[in-house]
């Protein structure tokens, strides 16, 4: 008789990425390198006017040029689109209006590029156009053009909410101050560019697209809605992706416009869109103004807090709802307010339409909090790991909103980041500064800024409410002994094919190399809902254990069979079963295999995730936005140095902790953090997008200024698991949380180092000069 | 994707090849390392009909230092061998190392450096753009978007290496189909953001001429936003040499700023006096009238006067000091 061992833990170990492998040699292939055998370039003619009347679209020459197979215009498709059922306001190619430079009006099919871009210069278009904004202060005047009738005052949406008493909580407060905060729009820069690849099967009136997509779900539905087809006829395939931060969480204009085209050609048709088109189709983190205003007492602790947001939208509505109410609602859930009034406007513009973006709409509004508490803290003569100390929740709890708190790990977090940074011992405890730069060497000052963030593990209210499950995972055991994981959860770089075979290998126990990940094919692959608000890891991760928790019984039952015993005394060692104590044979797992296909043949399970009722949110308009299951928390601390010469601002080394539940991977939660970190980075430093009349003048990876290896550095991460009780093997969101901190904790530092705080996000060189020269208009440097 | 217009490439081995297809070609262009040019040519600013890849012609890419001190760069040596290049001045290696990034620098030469197109935000972008916004001056259409009411343009020059060379007072060769001209570097450049460069359609930059240094010592100082890729919204480029506490001589110029790379003039009127506070202020006094940074970039002109200003300061004080 064997010895037999334990199988080593499938989770809670460093693993690299299951494709890695094939992203490194460049095996892999994204949508752009998939075979376009037989494919016609697709081309869109965009909309030189930000807003105007279409009168006609003109595309009769372009239909006479040879090698032109198809051109569409807006008469193509008459049903409107967007992700959210109650804002469905965009067409894939304009109908009646255009309402921003970059807007899709028509799209031509050719035999070749060249062929492709003549025939979009041969569109013209008439229009009437209307007066367009590129700013909501324009946008909300009295008599401003509508971009849509059934949006009076472009305002696609209103918020207001008032949890606690707000005035009494100021009454009490010892100290209030209020702050503005103007946060500049960037957008994704996902390092993939957008692409599709769509083949119509004339025959059998069938849609085949390949895209870029997180959420092939949504994608799977709108084609049908558009295309007018019923959804048994549209099949989505999603492959490689290079990034998604959430610029692909919804279906995109491109992507249903591939679509009509390879109908109307008859065949397949791919799209690669440059750099630029990439930027129009944007759905970026919108530019944001914050007035927010903290009532705290003389020990530090919140007693009300009042926020106003607006957001500019851009032309289409796409998730601005869901965005202007996460602003609102994760001002709760990290620390203990008692009171908050929230007041939140999503304005339309003529610029291209925002979307989610990586931290989805908590982002800028964490940033104003956490310097608003920092300069309080400086006020006040507290240390802001203080003041953070004294407004730390109470877990598990709810909060005056309605979200539940069941585990909280900002407390280590707070403890790993002040020791690690040696924040008590460099820098002095107060982040008051008498406006002389510290440690100043050639012209640099150096300061340190801390920050906290927090964001949801999923949103337990999703998008669609079918009733359907939250997440469901197949698995497939046959006669060959491998173990299929059957997903519809999108890997779009994060690593969550990986995190799923980890999960079924642990419950399993078997060897690693049985397990198979398939994702995406919504002909094979079961439905998920899509990888946004960072649910992947907690809700599929949970049905990938119930389902290999039932696909175990099933194995441990055929064991008991096979081994004379009852399932209760078999004892589970992964790629060997025996009767626990030892007595009798050991059973290789293919045996086990066999035995359980006898009567039944190929093996498969189902494992599901719901997330309950209690989860989901109180019942005001507006609450299903912000509760989830669960809260991942962090906190940032960074060094700085501004040289006082150019206004520059470096990030010397920055300190990450993470409460991310359990790490199912740590090398994977690592890469994670740094990833979100280096992304606030950018946003903190460099990154804005820009627009002149609505043309956007940053749309190319020069001008939009995402930050470069040379000015990015070393980043420290602590995972601090705090094991949450529904979390699959307590694990929480590790994605998105951190990102919103960095970007306090850079401003708070460049404080620390010279006195001067700055409100705007990006801290730009000129930004920080002109505010430096303005504190100190007799500075050296003339 | 962006459609890359079609276009032949010519390859010649000696610079009188390259000149005669220079001359012969229609719509011809240098190609050096190409990676302004072939960015131009995708975004349908430009559109040769044929490059002319200057690659394989030995007479251009070499660094020879002659007995008298002169050091004779060809146009078409890389950035990258002027950085490892240690008997070069200082700022001409400090200009060359901080000029886009690494991989860059491997492919991009002093040629293609100096000739470099003036750049704008209404100008740098897609032929898309462009059109939706009636092109511009200096190109295709009739108003300058960054000063409407003007009639020059003010696309704003942004090599680094042009303020390096011109403060060790260099001279240029120019190959044309009548044979070689020489000429100061300051005289390849017109202070017109559409016509910048005093260069014919039929000639090329072959070599550049750096008479021998005295006791000189340089240096270069660039703003931008990152540490690479970028261009400069100001460099400032400062030779100097001193005899105790006053300055012998002091040569400045600047990049970024207009729409040709500056000559400070007027720093002779601070050489042979000591040297102070005061210096550094009458340098700041004779600023800004020679420079005039406009909105060709997003960054506000108001911080490019001051970083111009700020980093010729510091340069000049921490070179004097030594």
């Amino acid at each position: 008789m064997t010895a037999a061992v334990k199988p080593a833990s499938m989770v809670g170990r460093p693993a690299p990425l299951i494709d890695g492998v094939e992203k490194v040699t460049g095996v892999a292939k994204y949508t752009a390198d998939l075979d376009a055998t037989g494919a016609l370039v697709g081309r869109i003619y965009r909309s030189p006017y930000q807003h105007a009347e279409i009168i006609s679209v003109n595309i009769d020459e372009a239909l006479k040029l040879p090698g032109v197979i198809a051109v569409i215009t807006g008469d193509e498709c008459d049903i409107p689109f967007g992700i959210l059922p109650i804002a469905q306001n965009e067409y894939p190619l304009s109908r009646d209006k255009v309402r921003y430079r970059g807007e899709p009006v028509a799209a031509v099919a050719a035999v070749d590029e060249k062929t492709a871009e003549h025939a979009l210069s041969l569109i013209t278009m008439t229009v009437n156009e209307l007066d367009a904004y590129d700013h909501p202060d324009q946008a909300l005047k009295k008599n401003a053009a509508q971009l849509f009738d059934d949006r009076p005052g472009n305002l696609e949406r209103e918020v207001h909410h008032e949890f606690g008493d707000v005035s009494a909580g100021m009454k009490d407060a010892d100290l209030i101050q209020k702050g503005h905060y103007d946060c500049g729009e960037v957008t994704h820069m996902h390092m993939e560019p957008h692409a599709a690849l769509a083949e119509y099967d004339v025959e059998r009136d069938r849609i085949t697209l390949q895209s870029v997509t997180q959420v092939p779900f949504y994608v799977h539905l709108r084609v049908a809605q558009c295309l007018k087809l019923d959804t048994s006829k549209v099949r989505v395939i999603k492959p490689y992706i290079g990034g998604g931060f959430g610029a692909r969480t919804e279906t995109l204009n491109f992507e249903i416009i591939a679509c009509l085209l390879a109908r109307a050609a008859g065949g397949k048709v791919r799209m690669k869109l440059s750099r630029e088109e990439t930027f129009l189709t944007h759905r970026g983190r919108p530019h944001t103004v914050v007035d927010l205003e903290i009532g705290m007492k003389k020990d530090g602790r919140i007693t009300a807090c009042t926020c106003r947001v607006q957001q500019t939208g851009g032309a289409y509505g796409g998730y601005g709802i869901v965005t202007i109410l996460y602003a609102g609602s994760l001002l709760n859930a990290i620390y203990d307010i008692p009171a908050v009034k929230y007041d939140g406007y999503r304005v339309y513009t003529n610029t291209p339409a925002c979307g989610a973006m990586r931290g989805h709409g908590t982002v800028d509004v964490r940033y104003a909090f956490e310097s608003l508490l920092d300069q309080m803290a400086g006020e006040l003569k507290l240390d802001p790991f203080q003041v953070r100390r004294v407004n730390l929740l109470n877990a598990p709890t709810e909060t005056i909103n309605g979200l539940k708190v069941t585990s909280y790990g900002l407390p280590d977090c707070l403890d790993w980041a002040e020791k690690a940074s040696g924040w008590k011992t460099q820098k002095n405890n107060s982040s008051q500064t008498d406006g002389k730069p510290k440690g100043k060497s050639k012209g640099l000052s150096k300061g340190l800024g801390m920050a906290c963030s927090h964001y949801v593990s999923g949103a337990a209210k999703p998008v669609h409410w079918t009733g359907e499950p939250h997440a469901v995972i197949n698995l497939k055991l046959d006669f060959d002994g491998g173990v299929t994981i059957l997903t519809g959860a999108a890997d779009i770089g994060q690593g969550s094919s990986t995190i799923l075979a980890q999960v079924v290998g642990e419950v399993l126990g078997i060897d690693f190399s049985r397990l198979t990940v398939i994702a995406n094919d919504s002909r094979i692959t079961p439905k998920d809902n899509g990888s946004y608000s960072s649910r992947v890891t907690f809700m599929v991760g949970n049905a990938a254990l119930q389902a290999a928790e039932n696909l175990k019984s099933i194995l441990v039952e055929a064991a008991a069979k096979r081994l004379d015993a009852y399932p209760e005394d078999i004892e589970c060692l992964g790629e060997v079963y025996r009767v626990k104590g030892g007595q009798g044979s050991d059973l290789s797992f293919n045996d086990v295999v066999t035995e359980a296909l006898v009567d039944t043949g190929t093996i498969t399970v189902k494992g599901t995730f719901t997330v309950p009722r209690e989860f989901q949110g109180g019942k005001y308009r507006g609450a299903g936005v912000g509760p989830s299951m669960a809260y991942s928390y962090s906190t940032v601390a960074c060094e700085v140095s501004v040289d006082d010469i150019t206004g520059k601002v470096s990030v010397e080394k920055v300190w990450a902790a993470h409460d991310c539940g359990y790490a199912l991977n740590p090398l994977s939660v690592e890469g994670q953090v740094q990833g979100a970190v280096w992304m606030g980075l950018g946003q903190a430093l460099s990154e804005q997008t820009r627009y002149i009349k609505g043309l956007p003048v940053t749309a190319n990876i020069l001008d939009y200024r995402v930050p470069t290896i040379n000015d990015s550095p070393p980043i420290d991460v602590e995972i601090i698991e705090s094991m949450d009780p529904n979390g699959p093997f307590g694990a929480k969101e590790a994605s998105e949380g951190a990102l919103a901190a960095i970007i306090p904790a850079i401003g708070n530092a460049i404080f620390n180092a010279t006195g001067v705080r700055l409100q705007d996000p990006p801290f730009t060189p000129d930004r920080v000069l002109m505010a430096m020269e303005k504190q100190r208009p007799s500075g050296g440097a003339g | 994707m962006e459609y890359m217009p079609e276009f032949s490439v010519l390859k010649p081995t000696t610079t009188a090849e390259a000149a005669r297809m220079l001359n012969d070609q229609n719509g011809a262009r240098i190609l050096a390392g190409g990676t302004d040019l072939l960015v131009n040519i995708r975004r349908g600013i430009e559109a040769p009909q044929t490059l002319i890849d200057i690659s394989a012609i030995d007479d251009v890419t070499g660094i020879a230092c002659e007995q008298d001190g002169t050091i004779r760069i060809g146009s078409g040596v890389t950035l990258n061998t002027l950085v490892k290049n240690p008997s070069l001045p200082e700022a001409i290696v400090q200009a060359a190392a901080e000029i886009a990034a690494k991989s860059h620098q491997n492919m991009a030469t002093v040629g293609g450096n100096l000739c470099l197109d003036t750049r704008c935000v209404y100008y740098n972008q897609s032929e898309w753009w462009r059109n939706a916004n009636a092109y511009c001056l200096k190109s295709r259409g009739e108003i300058c978007h960054v000063a409407p009411k003007s009639k020059i343009c003010f696309a704003a020059f942004s090599g680094d290496l042009a303020p390096a060379l011109l403060v060790h007072h260099a001279d240029i060769e120019i190959l044309g189909p009548d044979g070689i001209r020489s000429c100061q570097l300051d005289d390849l450049y017109n202070d017109d953001g559409a016509d910048h460069l005093r260069l014919q359609k039929n000639e090329m930059l072959t070599a550049v001429i750096l008479p021998a240094s005295q006791n000189h010592i340089s240096g270069y100082g660039k703003a931008r936003v990152r540490n690479s890729i970028d261009f400069p919204l100001a460099g400032v480029a400062v030779r100097l040499s001193r005899d105790g506490d006053t300055l012998s001589s002091l040569d400045i110029a600047l990049t970024g700023v207009s729409a040709c790379p500056v000559r400070l003039s007027g720093t002779d009127q601070v050489c042979g006096q000591v040297f102070g506070m005061e210096t550094l202020d009458r340098l700041s006094h004779l600023l800004p009238k020679q420079i005039q940074p406009m909105t060709s970039t997003m960054t506000p002109p108001g911080y490019r006067r001051k970083v111009a200003n700020n980093l010729m300061r510091n340069l000049v004080e921490r070179l004097f000091a030594g």
